[in-house]
């Protein structure tokens, strides 16, 4: 089929259906036939009645009609359709016939189908494509002081290696990889074009194994920042969601009570305080009230430890932002469940482990606090717990 | 012991959810919780009319909005009707059910809807939980619910190897069953030859738990209409499911007790004993067609599993390892795809025995499991240590 103007003369018949308004044809009455000549071209005749368009092709003869278009080649009726060839231009150099009233086609027309445009052509979108345009997307003043180097590894059909730079408010792309990456990605090109466009999620991608992620997760979770979202440019316009967004931030203050105010009184003279059950005797720290096995209330007080050993333990790489304060913990940190000297075995006390005594930490190591120069009264007092070998 | 017994019985007859998706942002709270209803009202053959109470729950610190039952009024339904609203943390969603089962069981209402639901991506989970906890104190250490302690203890009775293998192969399982049931939000496709590959490369969170052991954070909400014998007997446009019996347990232990060196009775086991030592159950295991399991990762799952089912030793590792729990297994365990599939998480408790009723009704979909499923297991679970499980039936014959 022959292309002019970036289109046939068949898809402007095939779209007429969809052009039609039924709205705008009440009370018309019409078979128009068209003929086109030259290569693409052919034979169509179009019956409106009853606020409803047929569209048929026709071989031979046209028969009846209200009226005919005759147009002698293809790229003459596609330039008319789209006024890129003005119709009385091609009325009066004879490439365009009409027989029958042309004043009524010139109004009818228009008024009953929706302008025919031209398709928009899928553009292939590549995972070279979208990288070699990333320098567009960089948004230099979200990426300030920034400075970062990242590679993607995409295997599979169009993949490639890359290397991105993002120093002094610019942004780079090279392709190979650099050894000095702070961290690579390694997918299929396809998956890579996936979550470009939208059609993949990256968290789901990622958390399936079908993203790899060597080196910094935080520095490779925050590389979407510093750019533009990609636009498909197939995408259909869609309505834009709109969201508000809302910070919420609460001043709070606690009583203490005379049992935790005991507590904190307790941390002041670095004493680790349980209250005791006067039934079955058990230690509760942090202290309670009431012993929750027995129901009765706790009345007297026993200091534990310093001295304990962990009964267990989390050992944290995720790095959550502390929802409290908004600050991204430094990673890795371990909170830990200790058995202090003096306590019976139901109550565990839990806190931080030095930072240095990670790597040695182990279900059953025997541990200590590390006290604040000069405690206060508060959560600070202890600064952590450390190990004792 | 107590009896639970009831003034009259009590029936599932109508069954709503929303699809469940990371980012609902097409639809806002109230439109999201309206759809829920809509569809349970449908699913029962019913108008607002028909509905005597409303009973109404999610974790408000979650999005941040306090009494969201005023807001949502008009869209939930309770407007000029009588209107409870619960909240029991992560297990809200289940204890919404027996509510509304003692609500009617009880003779004060004839007909209830219960409605649970959660936009997690509006607000911060993380932050939700970490307020949870006690803020004198525990607050300054906690954040979230992301622990490997249990991965811990499991290790240390059976060994690294046998137990991150079965922790990975119970996670595959459940992708397996979330992939044929196309409201789930994760349906990663993953397969049986990744598990190698996947204990090794998917992220650490804490200790041996990884990103891909762990549940999701979802936006949906689900809702059920609950009516009493008598309104079943003059004919249902479903079957009914009754809701034989239910049971909570939350004793009074706290963090503190769980890792002292003496442990006490997990609640889950606490409130699976009383349940089955009160309905006559020696045998879960054969006795449960399905077991939908409130599972937030996938080392949970199987420690709890443990628990519920009242298993010794390694039984459940075998279990496990048999397949056992998969969909042609001797009891299978989350079709739905589970807690790590889909967590909105105040509609999480209540979509378990949502999703099991549906599997009495042998109207899952995808999901369903092929034999006939006569009796269901249904669990929630929040923190503090707090459990709830609820039974179900086919027939009213017990």
């Amino acid at each position: 089929m022959a292309e002019f103007f970036g289109t046939t003369v068949a898809d402007i018949f095939n779209t007429m259906p969809k052009r039609f308004k039924p709205e705008a044809s009440k009370g018309v009455d019409v078979v128009i036939g068209y003929d086109c000549g030259g290569e693409g071209g052919g034979k169509w005749k179009l019956t409106v009645k009853d606020q409803a368009a047929r569209i048929e092709t026709v071989e031979g003869d046209l028969g009846p009609c209200t009226a005919t278009i005759i147009a002698s080649d293809a790229e003459t009726f596609i330039g008319v359709t789209l006024q890129k060839i003005g119709a009385i231009d091609a009325l009066s150099q004879g490439k365009m016939k009409v027989i029958g009233d042309t004043r009524m086609l010139m109004t009818l027309l228009p008024q009953i189908f929706v302008q025919y445009t031209v398709p928009a052509k899928k553009t292939e979108v590549t995972a070279r494509g979208i990288l070699s345009a990333i320098g567009e997307r960089f948004r230099p003043d979200k990426a300030a002081g920034v400075t970062l180097k990242y590679g993607y590894d995409l295997t599979g059909e169009g993949g490639g290696q890359f290397t991105i730079t993002i120093a002094n408010g610019t942004c780079t792309l090279k392709e190979g990889l650099d050894a000095d990456l702070a961290v690579k990605m390694t997918m299929e090109a396809a998956t890579y074009v996936g979550m470009m466009t939208g059609t993949i999620d990256g968290a789901a991608a990622f958390t399936s194994g079908k993203v790899r992620i060597d080196g910094d997760m935080m520095a490779a979770a925050a590389t979407g920042k510093y750019f533009d979202k990609y636009v498909d440019p197939n995408a259909e316009e869609a309505e834009e969601l709109l969201s508000l967004k809302k910070i919420t931030s609460i001043n709070q203050r606690f009583a203490t009570g005379p049992v935790m105010g005991k507590w904190f009184a307790g941390l002041r003279e670095k004493k680790l305080l349980a209250s005791v059950c006067p039934v079955c005797r058990r230690t509760l720290i942090l202290p309670q009230e009431i012993c929750q096995f027995c129901h009765v209330r706790t009345k007297e007080y026993v200091e534990l430890g310093p001295e304990g050993y962990v009964t267990n333990f989390d050992l944290v790489y995720f790095a959550s932002p502390d929802p409290l304060s908004g600050e991204v913990r430094d990673t890795p940190y371990a909170c830990a469940w200790i058995m202090l000297e003096g306590a019976t075995p139901e109550d565990a006390f839990a806190f931080e482990i030095k930072k240095e005594d990670l790597p040695k930490l182990k279900i059953g190591s025997r541990v200590r606090p590390t006290w604040a120069e000069k405690p206060t009264g508060s959560f600070r007092d202890i600064l952590y717990f450390e190990i004792i070998d | 012991m107590k009896k639970h017994d009831k003034n009259r019985n009590v029936a599932i007859i109508g069954i709503g959810q929303t699809t469940l998706s990371s980012h609902k942002e097409d639809q806002n709270q109230v439109e999201m919780v309206n759809e829920a209803v809509k569809n349970a009202l449908a699913d029962a053959n019913m108008t607002l009319d028909d509905i005597d109470c409303i009973v109404h729950g999610n974790m408000e610190l979650f999005e941040m909005q306090f009494q969201p039952d005023m807001w949502h009024a008009l869209d939930c339904g309770s407007y000029g009707k009588e209107e409870f609203r619960i909240t029991t943390g992560g297990t809200v969603g289940a204890t919404l059910v027996c509510a509304s089962d003692s609500l009617v069981a009880s003779g004060q209402y004839d007909t209830v809807l219960c409605l649970g639901f959660e936009k997690l991506q509006e607000g911060n989970t993380t932050g939700g939980i970490t307020n949870m906890a006690d803020p004198l104190w525990f607050r300054n250490l906690q954040t979230g619910a992301l622990t490997s302690s249990t991965a811990n203890e499991m290790i240390k009775e059976f060994g690294k190897e046998r137990v991150l293998r079965a922790a990975m192969k119970y996670r595959i399982m459940i992708d397996k069953h979330a992939m044929l049931n196309e409201r789930a939000h994760r349906r990663l496709g993953l397969e049986y030859d990744q598990l190698e590959n996947l204990m090794e490369t998917s992220p650490q969170l804490v200790g041996d738990l990884r990103l891909i052991h762990m549940c999701s954070q979802s936006d949906g909400a689900c809702a059920m209409v609950l009516t009493n014998e008598d309104r079943v007997k003059k004919g249902t446009a479903k079957p009914p499911v009754w809701i034989r019996d239910h049971e909570t347990s939350h004793r009074g232990e706290n963090m503190s007790n769980l890792y002292g060196a003496q442990k006490p009775k997990s609640t889950h086991r606490d409130c699976a004993e009383k349940l089955f030592m009160r309905n006559g159950i020696t045998n879960p295991l054969e006795y449960f067609d399905v077991f939908e399991m409130y599972d937030p990762s996938a080392f949970w799952g199987l420690d709890w599993l443990r628990e519920f089912l009242l298993l010794k030793d390694d039984e459940v590792l075998k279990l496990m390892e048999a397949n056992e729990f998969d969909l042609d297994g001797k009891l299978p365990v989350n079709p739905s795809g589970g807690v790590i599939a889909s967590n909105p998480i105040g509609a999480t408790a209540m979509l378990r025995p949502a999703e099991a009723a549906l599997q009495i009704r042998g109207d899952a979909g995808g999901h369903q499991i092929k034999k006939e499923v006569r009796h269901a297991l249904a669990s929630g679970f929040g923190g503090t240590l707090w459990t709830v499980m609820l039974m179900l039936e086919k027939e009213l014959n017990w």
